[in-house]
């Protein structure tokens, strides 16, 4: 799937979020834990499912469940 | 009763309550969760999906998206002139018309007015591959918590007392093992002598008073003074929703005492 608009549990806004941390943990290679402090993600809810959203890394792409999907309609 | 603004961003507030009871603070933090009014996405119209997503799963989406709310130009739909026909009072339009290869973005719902332009414009809605297309027509609509979610504005709202942590020096005999056990470093030694660092750090979990031999800790809360934090979705700043709260509050005691006459 894609990643959920809002935590599951607490209703923050994590769309915009993991855009950013997708880019610098998968790609840039920086600490997780940072990133998420800095992006100002407090809760473990909100933690949980961002570090649990699963990716593909192709290269310099990072891939989630819904592109190799959308390729079968 | 005193407020103070321990912390103020726009999508984040810690205030301190003091001179006031549990109860009360309370009722405020049902009421930001449950009952300030907030606009969000209610009708999808789709004219045309052929992506991977199922159009309801698009339409979920939509819904969670944080919308800019001006209360002051908004009519609840049910309780407007129009009889809830639909009016640029309740309802304001959006449009979005994309075509792959691209992934669509909150950013792309076009409103009809650029006041009312999505606050977020970073959520990925879904992923369209070459000839893929998605056109469709929303509606939002003001609503409360307590009717869906998506029209809460604050989340992770939470209160403490007030830590109280009292140190007795005569048995204190310097062991570090409070120090180390705390999990938000409260505590330190400082000129051998065992110091509060940063009291409203601490959660009350009273690790450090199980763990010393010499019960030398003693930590309680105060019920007079409480912290409370929230965040919102930017739909409205932190500061507005808690303005917007009271006003509920006070609406909610108004028709209380209406119907008592
Ligand atoms: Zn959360
Ligand atoms: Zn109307």
């Amino acid at each position: 799937m894609i990643i959920p608009v809002r935590c599951f549990t607490c209703g923050k806004v994590l769309g915009s979020i993991f855009e950013e941390y997708k880019k610098r943990v998968y790609i840039d290679g920086e600490d997780a834990k940072k990133v998420l402090d800095e992006l100002g993600v407090r809760r473990y809810c909100c933690r949980r499912t961002i570090i649990s959203h699963p990716v593909f890394i192709k290269g310099n792409e990072v891939k989630e469940p819904i592109d190799e999907a959308a390729q079968y309609e | 009763m005193k407020i103070q603004f321990l912390e103020l961003k726009d999508d984040y507030a810690k205030v301190l309550f003091e001179e006031t009871s549990p109860y009360f603070v309370n009722a405020i933090r049902r009421t930001l969760m449950a009952d300030v009014p907030k606009l969000a996405i209610e009708n999808v119209t789709i004219y045309d999906n052929t992506s991977a997503l199922f159009d309801e799963i698009i339409a979920h989406r939509l819904g969670l998206i944080p919308l800019p709310t001006h209360l002051d130009l908004l009519n609840f739909r049910d309780e407007c002139s129009c009889g809830g026909k639909g009016c640029p009072n309740c309802v304001v339009h959006y449009t979005l018309s994309k075509e792959g290869e691209c992934t669509v973005y909150s950013g792309d719902l076009r409103p009809e007015d650029p006041m009312w332009a999505v606050v977020d414009k970073n959520i990925p809605i879904v992923r369209l591959l070459k000839n893929q297309r998605l056109i469709l027509e929303a509606e939002a609509e003001l609503g409360r918590g307590k009717e869906h979610a998506k029209w809460q504005v604050v989340n992770g709202i939470g209160y403490k007392y007030y830590p109280i942590i009292e140190i007795d020096m005569e048995k204190c005999n310097l062991c570090e093992d409070c120090v180390k056990i705390c999990p938000r470093d409260v505590l330190e030694i400082k000129r051998k002598k065992l110091v509060v660092k940063d009291e409203m750090a601490c959660n009350l979990c009273r690790s450090c008073v199980e763990t010393c031999k010499k019960d030398a800790i003693k930590v309680r809360g105060d019920e007079k003074r409480i912290i409370m934090q929230y965040e919102t979705d930017k739909s409205l700043s932190a500061k507005d929703a808690l303005m917007e709260a009271l006003k509920a509050l006070h609406h909610k005691y108004d028709e209380l005492e209406k119907a008592l006459e």
